[in-house]
Protein backbone atom coordinates (compact mmCIF):
# COMPACT_ATOMS: atom_id res chain seq x y z
CA UNK A 1 0.00 0.00 0.00
CA UNK A 2 1.75 3.74 -0.83
CA UNK A 3 1.97 5.92 1.72
CA UNK A 4 -1.24 7.81 0.53
CA UNK A 5 -3.42 5.11 0.53
CA UNK A 6 -2.36 4.89 4.28
CA UNK A 7 -4.24 8.10 4.87
CA UNK A 8 -6.86 7.13 3.23
CA UNK A 9 -10.74 5.75 4.67
CA UNK A 10 -11.65 3.28 2.03
CA UNK A 11 -10.48 0.22 1.01
CA UNK A 12 -7.27 0.34 -1.29
CA UNK A 13 -8.70 -3.15 -3.46
CA UNK A 14 -11.77 -4.79 -3.07
CA UNK A 15 -12.45 -8.76 -4.41
CA UNK A 16 -15.17 -10.69 -3.81
CA UNK A 17 -15.03 -14.39 -3.99
CA UNK A 18 -18.05 -15.92 -3.57
CA UNK A 19 -20.08 -13.42 -5.66
CA UNK A 20 -17.54 -12.91 -8.03
CA UNK A 21 -17.50 -16.54 -8.74
CA UNK A 22 -21.97 -16.88 -8.79
CA UNK A 23 -21.89 -13.83 -11.51
CA UNK A 24 -18.89 -15.67 -13.26
CA UNK A 25 -20.58 -18.65 -13.33
CA UNK A 26 -23.59 -17.21 -15.62
CA UNK A 27 -21.60 -16.97 -18.71
CA UNK A 28 -19.39 -20.33 -18.37
CA UNK A 29 -16.13 -18.84 -18.79
CA UNK A 30 -13.36 -20.97 -20.59
CA UNK A 31 -11.39 -22.15 -17.97
CA UNK A 32 -7.92 -20.41 -17.43
CA UNK A 33 -6.07 -19.91 -14.09
CA UNK A 34 -8.21 -19.64 -11.41
CA UNK A 35 -9.03 -20.91 -7.91
CA UNK A 36 -12.13 -22.98 -7.63
CA UNK A 37 -15.10 -22.03 -5.60
CA UNK A 38 -17.90 -24.78 -4.90
CA UNK A 39 -21.03 -23.36 -4.79
CA UNK A 40 -24.89 -24.55 -5.37
CA UNK A 41 -27.95 -22.21 -5.65
CA UNK A 42 -30.15 -23.96 -3.59
CA UNK A 43 -28.21 -25.14 0.07
CA UNK A 44 -30.15 -28.55 -0.43
CA UNK A 45 -28.56 -29.37 -3.47
CA UNK A 46 -24.77 -30.49 -4.61
CA UNK A 47 -22.06 -28.59 -4.50
CA UNK A 48 -21.44 -27.48 -8.27
CA UNK A 49 -17.14 -26.25 -8.98
CA UNK A 50 -17.23 -22.97 -10.37
CA UNK A 51 -14.47 -21.01 -11.55
CA UNK A 52 -13.66 -17.34 -10.05
CA UNK A 53 -11.29 -15.07 -11.36
CA UNK A 54 -9.12 -14.62 -8.56
CA UNK A 55 -6.26 -12.44 -9.32
CA UNK A 56 -7.15 -12.34 -12.89
CA UNK A 57 -7.83 -8.90 -14.16
CA UNK A 58 -10.66 -9.83 -16.68
CA UNK A 59 -12.90 -10.48 -13.84
CA UNK A 60 -12.54 -8.57 -10.86
CA UNK A 61 -13.05 -5.20 -10.04
CA UNK A 62 -9.94 -2.82 -8.38
CA UNK A 63 -8.97 0.35 -7.88
CA UNK A 64 -6.20 -0.19 -9.30
CA UNK A 65 -7.18 -1.90 -12.51
CA UNK A 66 -10.35 -0.12 -12.70
CA UNK A 67 -13.75 -1.31 -13.60
CA UNK A 68 -13.68 -4.52 -15.52
CA UNK A 69 -17.00 -6.56 -16.33
CA UNK A 70 -17.78 -9.66 -18.25
CA UNK A 71 -19.12 -10.05 -21.32
CA UNK A 72 -22.90 -11.79 -20.51
CA UNK A 73 -23.39 -10.72 -17.06
CA UNK A 74 -26.49 -11.12 -16.31
CA UNK A 75 -29.09 -8.91 -13.63
CA UNK A 76 -29.64 -10.79 -10.67
CA UNK A 77 -27.15 -12.75 -8.68
CA UNK A 78 -30.06 -15.10 -7.23
CA UNK A 79 -33.18 -15.74 -9.17
CA UNK A 80 -36.25 -16.39 -7.28
CA UNK A 81 -38.61 -19.98 -7.57
CA UNK A 82 -42.07 -20.44 -6.04
CA UNK A 83 -45.36 -22.07 -6.90
CA UNK A 84 -49.03 -21.19 -7.88
CA UNK A 85 -52.09 -22.18 -5.57
CA UNK A 86 -55.47 -20.53 -6.29
CA UNK A 87 -54.01 -18.69 -8.65
CA UNK A 88 -51.38 -16.76 -6.44
CA UNK A 89 -48.01 -16.77 -6.64
CA UNK A 90 -45.59 -17.31 -3.58
CA UNK A 91 -42.21 -17.39 -4.08
CA UNK A 92 -39.97 -19.81 -2.02
CA UNK A 93 -36.99 -18.36 -2.16
CA UNK A 94 -33.80 -17.84 -4.08
CA UNK A 95 -31.59 -19.72 -6.42
CA UNK A 96 -28.87 -18.74 -8.36
CA UNK A 97 -29.60 -18.44 -12.37
CA UNK A 98 -26.16 -19.02 -13.37
CA UNK A 99 -25.34 -22.97 -11.47
CA UNK A 100 -26.08 -25.87 -13.47
CA UNK A 101 -29.34 -27.60 -12.76
CA UNK A 102 -27.88 -30.07 -10.49
CA UNK A 103 -26.51 -27.30 -8.08
CA UNK A 104 -29.58 -25.65 -8.06
CA UNK A 105 -32.17 -29.07 -7.71
CA UNK A 106 -32.67 -29.37 -3.76
CA UNK A 107 -35.16 -30.50 -1.63
CA UNK A 108 -35.98 -27.93 0.47
CA UNK A 109 -39.83 -26.61 0.77
CA UNK A 110 -41.72 -26.44 -3.14
CA UNK A 111 -39.13 -28.29 -4.38
CA UNK A 112 -39.14 -31.75 -2.23
CA UNK A 113 -40.69 -33.40 0.73
CA UNK A 114 -38.88 -32.53 3.57
CA UNK A 115 -40.29 -29.82 5.58
CA UNK A 116 -38.20 -28.41 8.74
CA UNK A 117 -39.55 -25.07 9.77
CA UNK A 118 -39.04 -24.86 13.88
CA UNK A 119 -37.16 -21.59 12.95
CA UNK A 120 -38.33 -19.02 10.60
CA UNK A 121 -41.95 -18.88 11.12
CA UNK A 122 -41.69 -15.03 12.25
CA UNK A 123 -41.40 -12.55 9.73
CA UNK A 124 -40.42 -12.03 5.86
CA UNK A 125 -37.03 -9.83 6.30
CA UNK A 126 -35.25 -8.89 9.34
CA UNK A 127 -34.16 -5.46 7.29
CA UNK A 128 -33.50 -2.81 10.52
CA UNK B 1 -22.40 17.43 5.56
CA UNK B 2 -23.73 18.27 1.99
CA UNK B 3 -26.14 17.03 -0.32
CA UNK B 4 -25.12 17.45 -3.87
CA UNK B 5 -27.46 16.43 -6.98
CA UNK B 6 -25.93 14.69 -10.07
CA UNK B 7 -27.07 12.92 -12.84
CA UNK B 8 -26.74 8.87 -11.90
CA UNK B 9 -24.97 6.79 -13.77
CA UNK B 10 -26.69 5.97 -17.35
CA UNK B 11 -26.08 2.41 -16.31
CA UNK B 12 -26.40 2.46 -12.94
CA UNK B 13 -28.76 -0.38 -12.75
CA UNK B 14 -26.59 -2.23 -15.10
CA UNK B 15 -23.53 -1.66 -13.04
CA UNK B 16 -25.13 -2.52 -9.36
CA UNK B 17 -26.74 -5.71 -11.35
CA UNK B 18 -22.93 -6.58 -11.99
CA UNK B 19 -22.05 -6.53 -8.29
CA UNK B 20 -25.16 -8.98 -7.34
CA UNK B 21 -27.15 -5.75 -6.15
CA UNK B 22 -30.64 -7.34 -6.80
CA UNK B 23 -32.21 -5.39 -4.77
CA UNK B 24 -31.63 -1.85 -5.98
CA UNK B 25 -35.60 -1.07 -6.97
CA UNK B 26 -38.75 -2.93 -5.83
CA UNK B 27 -42.02 -0.94 -6.28
CA UNK B 28 -40.34 2.42 -5.90
CA UNK B 29 -35.66 3.11 -6.24
CA UNK B 30 -33.72 1.67 -3.07
CA UNK B 31 -30.41 2.89 -4.66
CA UNK B 32 -30.36 6.14 -5.73
CA UNK B 33 -27.24 7.86 -6.90
CA UNK B 34 -29.25 11.24 -7.90
CA UNK B 35 -27.19 12.58 -5.00
CA UNK B 36 -24.19 12.04 -2.84
CA UNK B 37 -23.54 13.12 0.75
CA UNK B 38 -20.24 15.17 0.70
CA UNK B 39 -18.21 15.50 4.06
CA UNK B 40 -15.30 16.95 5.65
CA UNK B 41 -12.52 14.61 6.79
CA UNK B 42 -13.35 16.41 9.87
CA UNK B 43 -17.14 15.42 10.02
CA UNK B 44 -15.70 11.68 9.38
CA UNK B 45 -13.31 11.60 11.88
CA UNK B 46 -16.11 12.64 14.57
CA UNK B 47 -18.05 10.33 13.45
CA UNK B 48 -15.74 7.51 13.35
CA UNK B 49 -14.61 8.62 17.34
CA UNK B 50 -18.00 8.68 17.98
CA UNK B 51 -18.61 4.97 17.08
CA UNK B 52 -15.66 3.99 18.79
CA UNK B 53 -16.39 5.62 21.86
CA UNK B 54 -20.54 4.30 21.97
CA UNK B 55 -19.03 1.10 21.15
CA UNK B 56 -16.80 0.59 24.30
CA UNK B 57 -20.21 2.53 25.83
CA UNK B 58 -22.62 -0.30 24.93
CA UNK B 59 -20.39 -2.97 26.45
CA UNK B 60 -20.16 -1.25 29.58
CA UNK B 61 -23.70 -1.09 29.44
CA UNK B 62 -24.07 -5.10 28.81
CA UNK B 63 -22.25 -5.34 32.24
CA UNK B 64 -24.28 -2.77 33.53
CA UNK B 65 -27.54 -4.62 32.64
CA UNK B 66 -26.36 -7.54 34.06
CA UNK B 67 -25.15 -6.52 37.31
CA UNK B 68 -28.44 -4.96 38.22
CA UNK B 69 -30.52 -7.62 36.72
CA UNK B 70 -32.53 -5.03 34.61
CA UNK B 71 -34.20 -7.58 32.36
CA UNK B 72 -37.75 -6.59 32.67
CA UNK B 73 -36.33 -3.54 31.19
CA UNK B 74 -35.63 -5.02 28.04
CA UNK B 75 -39.06 -7.53 27.92
CA UNK B 76 -36.49 -10.39 28.00
CA UNK B 77 -37.65 -13.40 29.24
CA UNK B 78 -36.80 -14.81 32.66
CA UNK B 79 -36.01 -18.45 30.88
CA UNK B 80 -32.99 -17.03 28.27
CA UNK B 81 -31.03 -14.76 31.06
CA UNK B 82 -28.67 -17.73 32.07
CA UNK B 83 -27.84 -18.47 28.27
CA UNK B 84 -27.56 -14.72 27.87
CA UNK B 85 -25.00 -14.21 30.81
CA UNK B 86 -23.13 -17.59 29.74
CA UNK B 87 -22.47 -16.09 26.23
CA UNK B 88 -21.46 -12.90 27.68
CA UNK B 89 -18.97 -14.71 30.00
CA UNK B 90 -18.41 -17.11 27.58
CA UNK B 91 -16.58 -14.40 25.49
CA UNK B 92 -18.91 -15.33 22.51
CA UNK B 93 -18.17 -13.47 19.55
CA UNK B 94 -19.89 -10.93 17.52
CA UNK B 95 -18.91 -9.75 14.38
CA UNK B 96 -20.70 -5.94 13.61
CA UNK B 97 -23.40 -3.22 14.18
CA UNK B 98 -24.73 -0.20 12.94
CA UNK B 99 -25.13 2.82 14.92
CA UNK B 100 -27.93 5.36 13.35
CA UNK B 101 -27.11 9.06 13.87
CA UNK B 102 -28.55 12.28 13.11
CA UNK B 103 -25.99 14.60 12.25
CA UNK B 104 -27.11 18.43 12.69
CA UNK B 105 -26.11 22.01 13.27
CA UNK B 106 -22.60 20.21 14.63
CA UNK B 107 -24.30 17.63 16.70
CA UNK B 108 -24.16 14.07 16.25
CA UNK B 109 -26.67 12.36 18.34
CA UNK B 110 -27.47 8.55 18.10
CA UNK B 111 -30.96 7.48 17.73
CA UNK B 112 -30.69 3.59 17.95
CA UNK B 113 -28.03 0.80 17.56
CA UNK B 114 -28.97 -1.84 15.25
CA UNK B 115 -26.94 -4.07 16.61
CA UNK B 116 -28.59 -7.92 16.00
CA UNK B 117 -29.72 -7.84 12.65
CA UNK B 118 -28.53 -4.38 10.87
CA UNK B 119 -28.81 -4.73 6.90
CA UNK B 120 -27.86 -2.30 4.48
CA UNK B 121 -24.06 -3.95 4.80
CA UNK B 122 -23.30 -4.58 1.19
CA UNK B 123 -24.38 -1.01 -0.29
CA UNK B 124 -22.35 0.28 2.30
CA UNK B 125 -19.13 -1.63 1.52
CA UNK B 126 -19.68 -2.93 -1.65
CA UNK B 127 -22.12 -1.03 -3.62
CA UNK B 128 -21.13 2.61 -2.56
CA UNK B 129 -17.39 1.84 -2.88
CA UNK B 130 -17.87 0.44 -6.41
CA UNK B 131 -19.93 3.77 -7.52
CA UNK B 132 -16.89 6.43 -5.74
CA UNK B 133 -14.48 4.29 -8.01
CA UNK B 134 -16.89 5.18 -11.68
CA UNK B 135 -17.49 9.16 -10.05
CA UNK B 136 -14.21 9.83 -8.71
CA UNK B 137 -11.95 7.36 -7.85
CA UNK B 138 -9.54 9.82 -6.60
CA UNK B 139 -11.64 10.84 -3.87
CA UNK B 140 -12.31 9.01 -0.06
CA UNK B 141 -15.02 7.72 1.19
CA UNK B 142 -15.42 6.14 4.92
CA UNK B 143 -15.46 2.67 3.91
CA UNK B 144 -13.24 0.04 5.53
CA UNK B 145 -16.35 -2.26 5.71
CA UNK B 146 -14.89 -4.96 3.58
CA UNK B 147 -11.44 -5.53 5.26
CA UNK B 148 -12.42 -4.95 8.42
CA UNK B 149 -15.09 -7.77 7.72
CA UNK B 150 -12.21 -9.87 6.31
CA UNK B 151 -9.40 -8.92 9.38
CA UNK B 152 -12.51 -9.75 11.46
CA UNK B 153 -13.27 -13.23 10.34
CA UNK B 154 -9.41 -13.67 10.80
CA UNK B 155 -10.10 -12.92 14.35
CA UNK B 156 -12.95 -14.77 15.22
CA UNK B 157 -11.63 -18.09 14.01
CA UNK B 158 -9.38 -18.76 17.00
CA UNK B 159 -12.75 -18.19 19.01
CA UNK B 160 -15.08 -20.84 16.76
CA UNK B 161 -15.73 -24.29 17.44
CA UNK B 162 -13.87 -26.95 15.23
CA UNK B 163 -16.01 -27.37 12.17
CA UNK B 164 -17.58 -25.18 9.44
CA UNK B 165 -19.38 -21.92 10.21
CA UNK B 166 -22.85 -22.39 8.59
CA UNK B 167 -24.67 -19.14 7.25
CA UNK B 168 -28.41 -18.34 8.04
CA UNK B 169 -31.33 -16.37 6.81
CA UNK B 170 -34.84 -16.33 5.58
CA UNK B 171 -35.32 -18.31 2.25
CA UNK B 172 -37.69 -15.71 0.62
CA UNK B 173 -35.61 -12.36 1.37
CA UNK B 174 -33.27 -11.20 -1.21
CA UNK B 175 -32.37 -8.63 0.71
CA UNK B 176 -31.29 -10.83 3.53
CA UNK B 177 -29.62 -13.02 1.18
CA UNK B 178 -27.04 -10.79 -0.35
CA UNK B 179 -26.37 -9.25 3.48
CA UNK B 180 -25.26 -12.92 4.34
CA UNK B 181 -24.03 -14.22 1.65
CA UNK B 182 -21.54 -10.71 1.58
CA UNK B 183 -20.99 -12.18 5.11
CA UNK B 184 -20.12 -15.09 4.02
CA UNK B 185 -17.53 -14.10 0.92
CA UNK B 186 -15.25 -12.30 3.28
CA UNK B 187 -15.53 -15.27 5.94
CA UNK B 188 -14.47 -17.59 2.81
CA UNK B 189 -11.59 -14.99 2.37
CA UNK B 190 -10.67 -14.91 5.97
CA UNK B 191 -9.98 -18.86 5.29
CA UNK B 192 -13.09 -20.26 7.06
CA UNK B 193 -14.84 -23.15 6.27
CA UNK B 194 -18.26 -22.31 5.20
CA UNK B 195 -21.64 -23.19 4.42
CA UNK B 196 -25.50 -21.97 3.79
CA UNK B 197 -28.59 -23.45 5.38
CA UNK B 198 -31.18 -20.96 5.55
CA UNK B 199 -32.91 -20.68 8.97
CA UNK B 200 -36.35 -22.16 7.97
CA UNK B 201 -34.65 -25.58 6.66
CA UNK B 202 -32.27 -26.20 9.91
CA UNK B 203 -33.39 -28.92 11.94
CA UNK B 204 -32.58 -30.20 15.54
CA UNK B 205 -31.86 -33.75 16.28
CA UNK B 206 -33.54 -35.28 19.06
CA UNK B 207 -31.21 -38.23 19.59
CA UNK B 208 -27.59 -36.21 19.64
CA UNK B 209 -29.70 -32.98 20.96
CA UNK B 210 -27.90 -31.07 17.92
CA UNK B 211 -28.95 -29.00 15.02
CA UNK B 212 -28.57 -29.69 11.88
CA UNK B 213 -28.25 -28.67 8.29
CA UNK B 214 -30.18 -30.12 5.27
CA UNK B 215 -27.47 -32.59 5.14
CA UNK B 216 -27.41 -33.63 8.10
CA UNK B 217 -24.63 -32.20 8.97
CA UNK B 218 -24.45 -30.87 12.83
CA UNK B 219 -24.15 -27.31 13.45
CA UNK B 220 -21.05 -26.09 16.13
CA UNK B 221 -20.72 -22.38 14.45
CA UNK B 222 -23.88 -20.89 13.01
CA UNK B 223 -24.15 -16.87 11.90
CA UNK B 224 -27.23 -15.90 11.53
CA UNK B 225 -29.24 -12.90 10.12
CA UNK B 226 -32.44 -13.49 12.26
CA UNK B 227 -33.34 -11.67 15.80
CA UNK B 228 -32.73 -13.04 18.71
CA UNK B 229 -36.43 -12.41 20.00
CA UNK B 230 -37.81 -14.87 16.72
CA UNK B 231 -35.57 -17.41 17.68
CA UNK B 232 -36.59 -17.40 21.46
CA UNK B 233 -39.88 -17.69 20.07
CA UNK B 234 -39.70 -20.03 17.49
CA UNK B 235 -40.46 -23.73 17.81
CA UNK B 236 -36.75 -24.56 18.23
CA UNK B 237 -35.41 -21.83 20.43
CA UNK B 238 -36.19 -24.01 23.41
CA UNK B 239 -33.36 -26.06 22.35
CA UNK B 240 -30.39 -23.28 22.18
CA UNK B 241 -29.18 -23.70 25.51
CA UNK B 242 -29.78 -27.68 25.66
CA UNK B 243 -27.51 -27.70 22.40
CA UNK B 244 -25.16 -30.12 23.12
CA UNK B 245 -22.58 -28.66 20.64
CA UNK B 246 -22.75 -25.43 22.43
CA UNK B 247 -23.13 -23.80 18.75
CA UNK B 248 -22.24 -20.72 18.82
CA UNK B 249 -24.55 -18.50 17.27
CA UNK B 250 -23.56 -15.36 15.44
CA UNK B 251 -24.58 -12.53 16.66
CA UNK B 252 -24.09 -14.10 20.49
CA UNK B 253 -27.53 -14.20 22.55
CA UNK B 254 -25.67 -10.90 24.52
CA UNK B 255 -26.58 -8.70 21.72
CA UNK B 256 -29.97 -8.92 23.06
CA UNK B 257 -29.31 -6.54 25.02
CA UNK B 258 -28.00 -4.26 22.52
CA UNK B 259 -30.45 -4.04 19.72
CA UNK B 260 -33.03 -3.27 22.07
CA UNK B 261 -33.98 0.48 22.47
CA UNK B 262 -34.43 -0.25 26.32
CA UNK B 263 -30.60 0.31 25.59
CA UNK B 264 -31.07 4.35 24.93
CA UNK B 265 -32.30 5.32 28.66
CA UNK B 266 -30.03 2.73 29.78
CA UNK B 267 -27.09 4.47 28.44
CA UNK B 268 -28.45 8.05 29.24
CA UNK B 269 -28.64 7.01 32.70
CA UNK B 270 -25.02 5.76 32.56
CA UNK B 271 -23.92 8.56 30.53
CA UNK B 272 -25.64 11.13 31.30
CA UNK B 273 -25.24 14.70 28.77
CA UNK B 274 -22.90 12.83 27.23
CA UNK B 275 -22.81 14.99 24.06
CA UNK B 276 -23.71 11.83 21.70
CA UNK B 277 -26.70 10.85 23.44
CA UNK B 278 -29.97 12.25 23.72
CA UNK B 279 -31.65 12.28 26.94
CA UNK B 280 -34.08 8.92 27.17
CA UNK B 281 -36.49 7.71 29.58
CA UNK B 282 -39.23 4.76 30.15
CA UNK B 283 -41.45 7.42 30.57
CA UNK B 284 -42.13 10.95 28.80
CA UNK B 285 -40.12 12.24 31.91
CA UNK B 286 -41.27 15.58 31.77
CA UNK B 287 -40.16 16.29 27.86
CA UNK B 288 -42.11 18.40 26.02
CA UNK B 289 -40.54 17.21 22.68
CA UNK B 290 -40.13 13.66 22.71
CA UNK B 291 -40.30 10.23 20.16
CA UNK B 292 -41.76 7.35 21.50
CA UNK B 293 -40.41 4.58 20.10
CA UNK B 294 -41.26 0.80 20.72
CA UNK B 295 -38.31 -1.41 22.43
CA UNK B 296 -38.57 -3.63 19.82
CA UNK B 297 -39.52 -2.61 16.16
CA UNK B 298 -37.68 -2.41 12.82
CA UNK B 299 -37.79 -0.50 9.74
CA UNK B 300 -39.45 2.75 11.82
CA UNK B 301 -42.29 1.27 12.66
CA UNK B 302 -44.87 2.58 15.36
CA UNK B 303 -43.24 5.80 16.03
CA UNK B 304 -44.95 8.42 17.52
CA UNK B 305 -43.39 12.31 17.44
CA UNK B 306 -44.62 14.79 19.93
CA UNK B 307 -44.35 18.12 19.96
CA UNK B 308 -45.48 20.31 22.69
CA UNK B 309 -48.48 17.62 23.38
CA UNK B 310 -48.88 17.89 19.62
CA UNK B 311 -48.55 14.45 17.81
CA UNK B 312 -46.01 16.03 14.80
CA UNK B 313 -45.47 12.50 13.02
CA UNK B 314 -46.30 8.89 13.53
CA UNK B 315 -45.73 5.61 11.92
CA UNK B 316 -48.34 2.33 11.77
CA UNK B 317 -46.61 -1.32 12.69
CA UNK B 318 -47.49 -4.53 14.87
CA UNK B 319 -44.83 -3.91 17.20
CA UNK B 320 -45.12 -2.17 20.42
CA UNK B 321 -46.67 -4.75 22.85
CA UNK B 322 -43.47 -5.46 24.97
CA UNK B 323 -43.12 -1.54 25.99
CA UNK B 324 -41.55 1.77 24.53
CA UNK B 325 -38.90 4.65 25.10
CA UNK B 326 -39.09 7.99 24.97
CA UNK B 327 -36.21 10.12 23.74
CA UNK B 328 -35.83 13.40 23.10
CA UNK B 329 -37.03 14.41 20.24
CA UNK B 330 -33.91 15.80 17.68
CA UNK B 331 -35.43 15.97 13.88
CA UNK B 332 -33.25 15.11 11.13
CA UNK B 333 -32.33 17.67 9.05
CA UNK B 334 -33.34 18.36 5.87
CA UNK B 335 -31.76 18.44 2.57
CA UNK B 336 -33.97 19.50 -0.64
CA UNK B 337 -37.12 18.02 1.69
CA UNK B 338 -34.41 14.79 2.34
CA UNK B 339 -33.82 13.22 5.14
CA UNK B 340 -30.80 11.47 5.78
CA UNK B 341 -29.42 9.05 8.97
CA UNK B 342 -25.80 7.98 9.22
CA UNK B 343 -25.59 4.54 9.60
CA UNK B 344 -21.68 3.89 11.24
CA UNK B 345 -20.53 0.60 11.23
CA UNK B 346 -18.53 -1.39 14.12
CA UNK B 347 -16.56 -4.07 12.75
CA UNK B 348 -14.91 -6.56 15.05
CA UNK B 349 -14.89 -3.77 17.72
CA UNK B 350 -14.03 -1.32 15.22
CA UNK B 351 -15.49 1.71 13.37
CA UNK B 352 -15.39 0.77 10.13
CA UNK B 353 -17.64 2.68 7.55
CA UNK B 354 -20.45 4.37 6.91
CA UNK B 355 -23.60 4.33 4.67
CA UNK B 356 -26.61 7.37 4.80
CA UNK B 357 -30.59 6.26 4.31
CA UNK B 358 -32.30 8.73 3.19
CA UNK B 359 -36.40 9.87 3.63
CA UNK B 360 -38.96 11.90 2.49
CA UNK B 361 -40.18 12.15 6.22
CA UNK B 362 -38.21 12.65 9.59
CA UNK B 363 -39.58 8.72 9.87
CA UNK B 364 -36.64 6.72 8.37
CA UNK B 365 -38.79 3.83 6.96
CA UNK B 366 -38.72 0.96 4.44
CA UNK B 367 -39.16 3.22 1.77
CA UNK B 368 -36.33 4.70 2.20
CA UNK B 369 -33.36 5.59 -0.37
CA UNK B 370 -29.64 4.11 0.43
CA UNK B 371 -27.50 7.45 -0.86
CA UNK B 372 -23.89 6.85 -1.92
CA UNK B 373 -21.30 9.22 0.26
CA UNK B 374 -17.55 10.97 -0.17
CA UNK B 375 -14.89 12.58 1.65
CA UNK B 376 -13.86 16.08 0.21
CA UNK B 377 -12.19 18.42 2.24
Amino acid sequence: MSPFNKKLKKSAHIQLVLITAILASCHKPTPHHQRRVFMRGDTTAPYNGVRNYYGDDNGYYSSNNGYHHHSHLWYYAFRPYGHYYNGSYTRAGYYSGGLSAHANTGRNGFKGSITRGGFGSHGFSVSS
Amino acid sequence: MQRISIPPRNNWQSAVEKLGFGFHTTDIPYWDESAYYKFMLSEINRIESATQELWDMCLGAVQYVMDNNLYHRFAIPDGAIPYIEKTWQEDHPAIYGRFDFCYKNGHLKLLEFNADTPTSLYEAGIVQWFWLQDFDKSKDQFNSVHEKLIDGWKTLASYLRPGKLHFSCLKQTLEDLTNTEYLRDCAMQAGLDTKLVFIDDLGWDNSTRTFMDLENESIRNIFKLYPWEWLLRDDFGKNIPEDANQAFWIEPAWKMILSNKALLPILWEMYPNHPNLLPAWFDSHGMNRFVKKPILSREGANIEMVDNGQLLQSSDGGYGQEGYVFQELFELPAYDGKYPVIGSWVIAQQAAGMGIREADSLITDNKSRFVPHMIDG
